[in-house]
């Protein structure tokens, strides 16, 4: 049996397997532990439907227990150990990380990194959605932008090699900068700050086709009506996308920029194949990477750090949820 | 499940083996090889159904040279040898190891993984004798043994590596025929060599190609700059005394090799396209400007592996050379020599990784891969005539006539250092950091670790 | 309305016009990195890839040798340049010279003195002709020469790339990674989702918050302990493994989009349903689930793409041996070779590895579309 057959095996397996548990463990819940029948019948409705949400999210809180949460509570309990992990130092690793101005740097280029990315991103993916939406070609058009989402790391720091190159036979931007008369060519990874803005073109140009296949699916998803109502009051074009349009889908943009900005706080690969945080480009998780494998209490110390900066956007989250059960 | 696919791996991994084992490289009996005490190891040993897995971070052509000398040891034993080769190996090992499904032997490309790995008890000391052997057999036997040498879990010093490969870093590497045309002599002393220097930009040329890109370990050519400098400006007791961080990273005699460095990539006009150009290029890169017409620079300073990545169809020797990177005459150093190297050690025991270590100490391991190019070794029972080129066996001779000979300081080094704060720092020197400043930062960050 | 339609059409245009530009400036790097895979590493690293289509101007190096046929007082010496260099006969010579530091300092047709005595001259069609006091020594003149060349493309790269040894399998082997590693995530996602979007329970928020919180944890970190586990439990390095794995790196996003969009349908229908006597189950498999048809689509695009495009949980789950190898890992670990800077090779592997998810876009943007349907019952 090929590992082919395995896999259609296990697709199989766990395809029947999942729905399988989901038809069954709601029937026993039905028929068995508490039948709808006899003098119990009301109250046991009652009670199958408190247990029912547990029925549906077992399987994937049992996932997420074990493949994020353990890791992530032995993570807390490892960042405070020291590097070899034999001796308990409290919060000594963090208190390193702070007067660490490699590290103030790393978190000032990371709040960079999320104002600006995500709003990038989502805007361009917003923008490109609608003027996409009602060309012929326009899913030719989306496929192109899409494309950057499905290039490897490795493939795209190769790609912005060929922009960024600093000899300008086979950096672009030099190119052009020296067909408009500039004598010498620059390095774009050592100009400062700026460097930072040409990495976040990269994960922009990387993460508008996400941003753009989910808005593009949301704008879809508004009734007609309502845009037919507005053209016929008068509405401009505009005021149609800005005041109709962008209001209807706001949940879901609201979703695209929250995804993009954890991705942002976690996506090492280009700063560390780009520049390897020199030139004053370090961000948290290359910085983290840095220690990987070496000073693991250090490393997961980072990591928390990071989590730690995900709580504004855990709260909204909170917010949003407590709003829609009212 | 679970059965299926190990019966799976199992019976391809056989059948792998069985092919390995016909067809060897190099027929035994034929040529110059040490065949007799490979004979009488094959003899000795049978390991029929036994399985050996390997890790290193040898991939591409390497790998397949290393499995051709892997194939010898199959043939001889019956054993079955899995080797994987992975660019990012440092990790790999690490996690595999810590995570109990590590291979039996880990092929460390330099040792301060292997002193870490050690250390946390995820290594198993290598048999008696081990250390007796390769300080009677190896050139300067007694340093390799020191290499391969840590302290384990409860802080005793065990050996634990036996060299295989190594690599020789002093070299610089020029194009013959841009010398012979220029009439430039190759250089005998560092004074020379800087005279030389001067007199290429005053010729109107570029004299040296220096690149320090490389990706997440952008920096780590110029720590060997740095390297090969402070042995030619201090005593190889102070080397060591530095490498352990026995005097301070911002020491004067180390911001004094830095600086070196400094007059060789900092100044104005020496090297090609400036110090931002030095600091970006990528390593990979960097040598081809030898071969440009015309030529963007007339010297590169990297190690023996460096041919890899010269331009197709280029011959070593013939199109392009090297000479050893020179010591001063006036400070009566002696010639040292900076290398590294790749060392095996046992990540997970069995019977058969035993006789594997054996096998690594007959000639044939050696010789098997220096005729096919690209190997050096500082086993001193091998035939030097199997060497693969010509140039080859100058560098062996070079690793011969050191009067000094020291491993790459960064590689032994902690890894937040040597491969962390050096690199960088060296980038932020290279940019125009202040070398006290930058020496000054490595060093607090070392005592942060300490 | 004409007025309207006119304002309209030009509205059109503004927007084609955007649009293009846009596909555009977000092709121009894409397309840098398909010239270069069909490059090879020496190309790549002398002219940049928009010129590659462009004959450039090339300086070779070659030593002119040979029998030289005495005239009068000189030898004479004639032939061909392209002879000894790597420059494609009949290539046209602009310029020469006899020094490396500047080759190309003379205009083809003209002479120049050598350092022995003597003159050189080479034509713009390659021919040579050398004078000399004294008889030619054998190992003969160095002479550079700037010729144009015609652009080179190669499949090179894409042979060695497709054909190399067990990349039939390692293709094989990633389709078996990817398509349980997405499917089952999906699902399991999708029931928990629903709960989380229409089911009132104590607590709802805080998990919800806490999935967010999850979708930031750093892979690496849960790498080692998982692998232990693994170990212990006796899956060890295998594609279960790796499965699972994938199921629970994935399951914070696929939680996340689908409940979103999930609580985003229309109340009434759900609600009733449920005044229908309908179950959860029910509500769940045939209301929630078809109208949720292009979050579970996109979820399951960004699922693909991603255990497509891993190396780091590849390496880790899946044993060591070739025979289990993915592509990336086949890419990465044996046709880059040693400290892999051959761009070549890396560009087209690039490119080999995009074709499957484009094509898997290709085919589920019609069922993004689908979100119409969804939309029009709101």
């Amino acid at each position: 049996m090929g590992p082919l057959m395995q896999g259609v095996l296990t697709i199989l397996i766990g395809v029947f397997g999942c729905v399988g548990y989901f038809y069954f463990s709601n029937l026993v819940l039905d028929r068995l532990i508490f039948p709808a029948r006899n003098d119990d019948a009301g109250r046991n409705i009652n009670r199958a439907n408190a247990v029912r949400p547990w029925l549906f999210l077992a399987p994937a809180l049992f996932a997420l227990c074990l493949y994020l949460v353990y890791p992530v509570v032995g993570s807390f309990w490892r960042s405070m150990y020291d590097r070899s992990g034999d001796v308990f130092v409290g919060m000594q690793n963090y208190k390193n990380l702070s007067v660490d101005p490699e590290f103030r740097s790393a978190v000032f280029n990371n709040f960079l990194w999320v104002l600006i990315v995500p709003a990038m991103a989502t805007f361009l993916g917003l923008v490109i959605a609608q003027l996409t939406d009602k060309l012929k070609w326009g899913g030719i058009a989306k496929s192109l932008i899409f494309m950057p989402m499905a290039i490897s790391f490795v493939g795209a720091s190769l790609i912005w090699k060929f922009v960024y190159s600093n000899d300008p036979n086979i950096g672009m931007l030099n190119a052009i900068r020296i067909f408009f008369g500039a004598d010498s060519p620059i390095d774009p990874l050592q100009v400062p700050f700026w460097n930072n803005v040409f990495l976040m073109v990269i994960l922009i140009w990387i993460q508008t086709g996400f941003a753009m296949v989910i808005l593009s699916a949301a704008l879809r998803g508004i009734p007609e009506e309502t845009i037919e109502a507005a053209i016929l009051d008068g509405a401009n074009p505009f005021q149609i996308f800005f005041k109709i349009q962008v209001p209807q889908i706001m949940g879901t943009i609201l979703v695209v920029w929250t995804t993009i900005t954890i991705l942002v706080l976690k996506v090492f690969d280009i700063v560390y194949t780009m520049t390897g945080g020199n030139f004053g480009t370090q961000i948290l998780p290359s910085y983290m990477m840095e220690y990987m494998f070496r000073d693991d209490g250090r490393a997961t110390a980072v990591a928390l750090v990071i989590m730690v900066l995900v709580l504004p956007v855990m709260i909204w989250n909170i917010a949003q949820a407590r709003k829609e059960m009212r | 499940m679970k059965n299926v696919l190990f019966a799976g791996a199992a019976v391809s991994a056989m059948f792998a083996g069985q092919a390995g084992a016909q067809d060897l490289m190099f027929p035994v009996g034929e040529g110059d090889f040490h065949w007799d005490s490979y004979q009488a190891f094959a003899d000795a040993n049978d390991l029929t159904g036994q399985t050996i897995s390997i890790t290193g971070a040898w991939t591409g052509n390497e790998k397949e040279r290393v499995e051709a000398v892997l194939d010898y040891f199959e043939a001889a034993t019956g054993a079955t040898v899995e080797y994987s080769g992975s660019d990012s190996f440092e990790q790999d090992i690490v996690i595999s190891a810590e995570a109990g499904s590590a291979p039996n032997l880990a092929a460390f490309p330099q040792p301060g993984l292997a002193a870490d790995m050690a250390k946390k008890g995820l290594l198993t000391p290598l048999a008696e004798g081990t250390g007796d052997w390769v300080k009677d057999n190896f050139a300067a036997g007694q340093s390799w043994v020191d290499l391969g040498t840590y302290a384990d879990k409860d802080g005793n010093d065990q050996l634990y590596g036996f060299f295989y490969r190594v690599d020789l870093k002093s070299l610089v590497w020029f194009v013959p025929e841009a010398f012979e045309e220029a009439g430039y002599e190759i250089p005998t002393t560092m004074e020379d060599l800087k005279a030389l220097t001067q007199q290429i930009v005053d010729d109107g040329g570029t004299p040296w190609c220096i690149g320090l890109g490389s990706g997440a370990a952008t920096g780590w050519p110029a720590t060997d700059w740095v390297e090969d400098l402070m042995l030619r400006t201090q005593p190889p007791s102070v080397y060591d005394q530095w490498v352990k961080n026995e005097i301070p990273f911002d020491d004067p005699a180390v911001l004094g090799a830095i600086n070196e460095f400094g007059w060789f990539a900092r100044t104005e006009g020496y090297a090609d396209g400036g110090p931002e150009a030095v600091a970006s290029t990528d390593f990979r890169d960097s040598p081809t400007g030898l071969f440009s017409l015309p030529p963007k620079c007339y010297m590169h300073r990297q190690a023996s592996f460096i041919p890899a990545f010269f331009p197709e169809g280029t011959t070593v020797g013939e199109d392009v050379d090297f000479f050893y990177f020179p010591s001063y005459a006036d400070k009566d150093l002696g010639n040292p020599v900076l290398g590294a190297g790749a060392l095996f050690a046992v990540t997970n025991p069995s019977e058969a990784t035993n006789v594997f270590l054996e096998f690594m100490k007959l000639p044939i391991a050696h010789e098997a891969w220096m005729a096919q190019g690209g190997f050096l070794t500082a086993h001193a029972g091998v035939n030097t005539a199997l060497y693969n080129t010509d140039s080859e066996r100058a560098m062996g001779e070079i690793l011969q006539n050191a009067t000094t000979f020291r491993f790459d300081g960064s590689d032994l080094m902690p890894g937040e250092i040597g491969a962390g704060a050096f690199w960088t720092g060296m980038v932020d020197y290279t940019t125009g950091k202040d070398a006290g400043e930058v020496a000054a930062a490595i060093q607090s960050r070392w005592n942060e670790i300490k | 309305m004409e007025n309207i339609a006119g304002h309209k059409s030009a509205l059109t245009w503004v927007t084609r016009i955007t649009v293009l530009i846009l596909v555009v400036l977000w092709l121009i790097p894409t397309v840098g990195l398909f010239v270069s895979s069909f490059r090879d590493r020496d190309d790549i690293s002398a002219s940049p890839w928009w010129q590659a289509p462009f004959p450039a101007e090339q300086t070779f190096g070659t030593r002119v040798a040979g029998e030289a046929v005495q005239e009068g007082g000189a030898f004479v010496l004639t032939g061909s340049i392209y002879e000894g260099s790597d420059a494609q006969v009949g290539a046209k010579v602009v310029a020469f010279g006899i020094s490396r530091s500047d080759p190309t300092g003379i205009t083809a047709g003209e002479s120049v003195d050598l350092k022995g005595g003597g003159t050189l001259t080479v034509n713009g069609d390659g021919t040579f002709e050398m004078r000399t006091p004294e008889a030619p020594s054998a190992k003969g003149q160095r002479v550079y020469f700037a010729a144009a060349v015609p652009p080179e493309f190669t499949t090179g790269n894409y042979e060695r790339v497709l054909y190399s040894n067990g990349m039939a399998q390692a293709f094989i082997n990633t389709f078996t990674v990817t398509i349980p590693s997405t499917v089952i995530p999906i699902l399991i996602a999708a029931f928990a989702a629903y709960a989380l979007a229409w089911m009132e329970f104590p607590g709802r928020g805080f998990l919800i918050a806490g999935i967010v919180g999850l979708l930031v944890v750093p892979l690496q970190l849960a790498l080692v302990p998982l692998l232990r586990l693994h170990n212990d439990i006796g899956i060890g390095q295998s594609f279960v493994g790796i499965w699972l794995a994938h199921t629970g790196f994935g399951l914070p996003l696929a939680i996340y989009l689908l409940r979103n969009y999930m609580v985003g349908l229309p109340k009434d229908i759900i609600e009733g349903a449920k005044v229908d006597g309908a179950t959860d189950f029910q509500i769940f498999t045939r209301i929630v689930l078809p109208l949720s048809f292009p979050a579970l689509a996109s979820f399951a695009i960004f699922q693909f793409l991603w255990t497509w495009n891993d190396l780091l949980v590849a390496k880790v789950f899946l044993p060591s041996d070739s025979e289990s190898w993915v592509m990336t890992r086949k890419i990465a670990d044996d046709l880059l070779g040693s400290r892999g800077g051959d761009w070549g090779i890396l560009a087209t592997a690039a490119f080999v590895s995009i074709a499957v998810p484009i094509a898997v876009f290709f085919l589920m943007q019609r069922y993004l579309v689908r979100g119409l349907l969804a939309g029009s019952v709101k």
